[in-house]
């Protein structure tokens, strides 16, 4: 997914990000019902077939989801390796071929010789493409869609509908979505909605930034394009919208290092993937004008899930985290 | 290769020491825009303020003023001489009209040794970087001149842009192997894909200052045995100059001066191409006055860029890189195109 890529030069993957994914779930046992297939891409397309498929190529978090309801994919393709990507580090991935472990690189020969009849990637409107096939990948990895007919939910407004949409594809694939462990994962999925959604009622007046400091700028994400954040918009937390996104990518908005402070939010939802319990601190010391964010100077900051979430599971793991930081967090500190 | 009476006609000569100071003057304007313009818009009086009491009373203006400008343009300053002046020692000393810190492997041998610092050494932050970039700048540059050297005849132009080649390529596959193997890295990495001025302040300023200021001062005192080695080898030889050993003393101060620069702000190629010729075309062919030229003249560019980079898209900035070859470009191609580039 090309949101990684402009802070991937400040990059320390995360390791942060522990306990997601406990809702995995690999036994493979797909009946895939007999008769023609389709399914509704996010991009509008309905992709048909003449039965639905059974040997499919996903890429990571995508996968995660198609696991969560048995649905074992033949081959898989991450943007970092297996084994601290957020989505698939606690799946047992045996028997299943790995295709690429960085963004834009897939092994596209090893995928043809799987004979996939699926392949599985989001789809990113602000790029008009499935992941691993957006502009700026190796020419070759978009070779992939010529392997299969390529499906994805949308990367929209909520992961909500990015789950329920994976939960609409594993069912079409022949999937058994009412097992009792989904049924728990979306139950505690919704408590831990409610208890969020009771920690911004209580913190009227806090408002939050989601940011990713690089070595020669400060990015501030745009919630337009970050399902996540548009989620914990409307259940009540008032996530700051930066005022003049990138055009030509309009996940950020670029700030200079001079520009630091343009924002003051009370807590920093920082990138998930490149925070660390010290990572505050060492940007106060190696850019001068961090601590000109009154947050970040208090120490008001927490990771955010960014660009990753597939599950229900994750979700409430990661929501529970922000709902600890939004009741510790002091509403005044950007004033 | 041209008769120095073609060009330098006495009465451009008598022009070339009131143009030195001419320079200087644009260099002192370029810095004060690059104090007093940025992507973040701070009145002229306040500038004035923060830059008269020297002292950070912890107001935004003041650091960005005294923390990230006056670094940044110091900085700015000093990488822009280094890489003018590089680049015209290493035309001059290997007779090669397009050598620069690119193709003598000093920027794969940064990389390489980042990589490597990086994967091996399982070190991070940017300020240990520019210590690794710096020895394996050193480093390249070395083996290509021991490679370059090795044969009866010496380090030739011919063999040193050949061995700059193949260096070159031998680091850059090294690190591309690594990097394909070691995503963090990669990601490290792509820190230095584009050069720029950003982000850089006074930690690295002073760690790369004291080499840069003695590499430039000791690379002034090199025109007499430049202009010799323009005559040829063989002349150079006839009239009495140690070429082996000119060769070698020019190659250790290129090596600290685009080392010590790519360090500092990453792979910057365009000035230490281009100031040179601009200079050449100033001066004519006597890098007596070619050097203190190219000194001058790296940083304005180099600053210029990196000014133009800062306004033109606030709240954010182009990286001087990027500015460099979008301007530098069609720049270059006008140069070569209405001027007449004296040759090396």
């Amino acid at each position: 997914m090309r949101a990684w890529r402009p802070i991937l030069a400040a990059a320390v993957l995360s390791a942060a990000l522990a306990g997601c994914g406990s809702d995995s779930d690999s036994a493979g046992e797909t009946t895939a019902s007999a008769g023609p297939w389709q399914f509704t891409d996010g991009s509008g397309q309905v992709v048909k077939a003449d039965k639905a498929p059974t040997r499919i190529i996903a890429h990571a978090g995508e996968a995660a989801a198609l696991m969560s309801f048995g649905i074992k994919p033949v081959g898989i393709f991450s943007d970092e390796s297996v084994k601290t990507d957020p989505n698939l580090k606690s799946l047992d991935l045996t028997g299943i071929e790995i295709l690429g472990e960085e963004w834009g690189k897939i092994d596209v020969e090893k995928a043809a010789a799987l004979r996939p009849d699926l392949i599985v990637g989001d789809w990113w409107p602000a790029e008009k493409a499935h992941s691993g096939m957006e502009e700026g990948v190796d020419e070759k990895s978009k070779k992939l869609a010529e392997l299969a007919p390529v499906v994805g939910v949308t990367q929209g407004k909520s992961i909500v509908q990015l789950a329920e949409g994976y939960e609409d594809l594993a069912e079409s694939l022949g999937a058994k979505v009412g097992s009792p462990e989904i049924a728990a994962n979306k139950k505690r999925f919704e408590e831990s909605v409610t208890k969020f959604k009771a920690a911004t009622a209580g913190k009227s007046g806090l408002t939050v930034a989601a940011m990713s400091p690089a070595d020669d700028k400060v990015y501030v994400a745009n919630p337009t394009y970050a399902p996540e954040l548009l989620d914990l918009q409307g259940w009540g937390l008032d996530v700051l919208n930066p005022a003049s996104p990138d055009p030509g990518f309009p996940y950020w908005e670029n700030l200079s290092w001079e520009n630091a402070d343009k924002y003051q939010p009370d807590l920093i939802l920082w990138d998930g993937r490149s925070y660390t319990e010290t990572a505050n601190a060492e940007w106060g010391k190696k850019q001068p004008t961090w601590f000109k964010i009154k947050a970040a100077k208090a120490g008001a900051v927490v990771a955010w899930p960014a660009f990753w979430l597939h599950t229900y599971g994750d979700f409430a793991t990661e929501l529970d985290k922000l709902t600890t930081a939004i009741t510790a967090a002091d509403p005044n500190v950007g004033a | 290769m041209s008769a120095p009476s073609k060009y330098a006609t006495p009465r451009r000569a008598l022009a070339l020491g009131p143009g030195l100071a001419l320079l200087c003057g644009a260099l002192a304007v370029v810095a004060f825009l690059s104090v007093t313009q940025g992507s973040r818009s701070i009145g002229l009086g306040e500038v004035l303020r923060a830059l008269g009491s020297l002292d950070n009373d912890g107001s935004i203006t003041g650091t960005v003023t005294l923390e990230l400008r006056v670094p940044r343009t110091l900085l700015g300053i000093l990488v822009g001489a280094a890489l003018g002046v590089a680049g015209t020692v290493l035309q001059g000393v290997t007779r090669n009209p397009l050598a620069d810190a690119g193709i003598m492997g000093i920027n794969s041998g940064a990389a390489a040794f980042v990589v490597f610092a990086i994967t091996v050494l399982g070190v991070r932050g940017v300020g240990v970087y520019v210590w690794f970039a710096f020895a394996g700048a050193i480093g390249a540059l070395a083996l290509v001149y021991a490679i370059a050297s090795l044969g009866r005849e010496g380090a030739t132009p011919v063999k040193l842009a050949l061995a700059g080649a193949a260096v070159t390529a031998g680091l850059g596959s090294v690190t591309t192997g690594i990097m394909m193997t070691n995503v963090d890295a990669l990601n490290e990495l792509r820190f230095w894909q584009v050069g720029s001025l950003a982000g850089r302040y006074t930690p690295i300023l002073t760690g790369v200052a004291p080499f840069l200021l003695i590499a430039l001062f000791a690379s002034m005192f090199f025109g007499r045995a430049l202009n010799g080695l323009a005559l040829g080898e063989d002349v150079a030889r006839g009239l009495g100059q140690r070429t082996g050993r000119t060769r070698a003393v020019a190659f250790a101060v290129v090596a600290v001066l685009a080392g010590a620069a790519t360090a500092a702000c990453g792979p910057i190629v365009f000035i230490g191409l281009v100031v040179p010729h601009v200079a050449r075309l100033i001066c004519g062919p006597d890098y007596r006055w070619i050097l203190p030229y190219s000194l001058l003249l790296g940083p304005i560019v180099l600053l210029l860029a990196d000014v133009v980079g800062r306004v033109v898209t606030p709240p954010d900035e182009l990286q001087v890189g990027v500015v460099l070859g979008v301007l530098g470009a069609p720049a270059f191609v006008a140069i070569v195109r209405y001027a007449k580039l004296s040759e090396v």
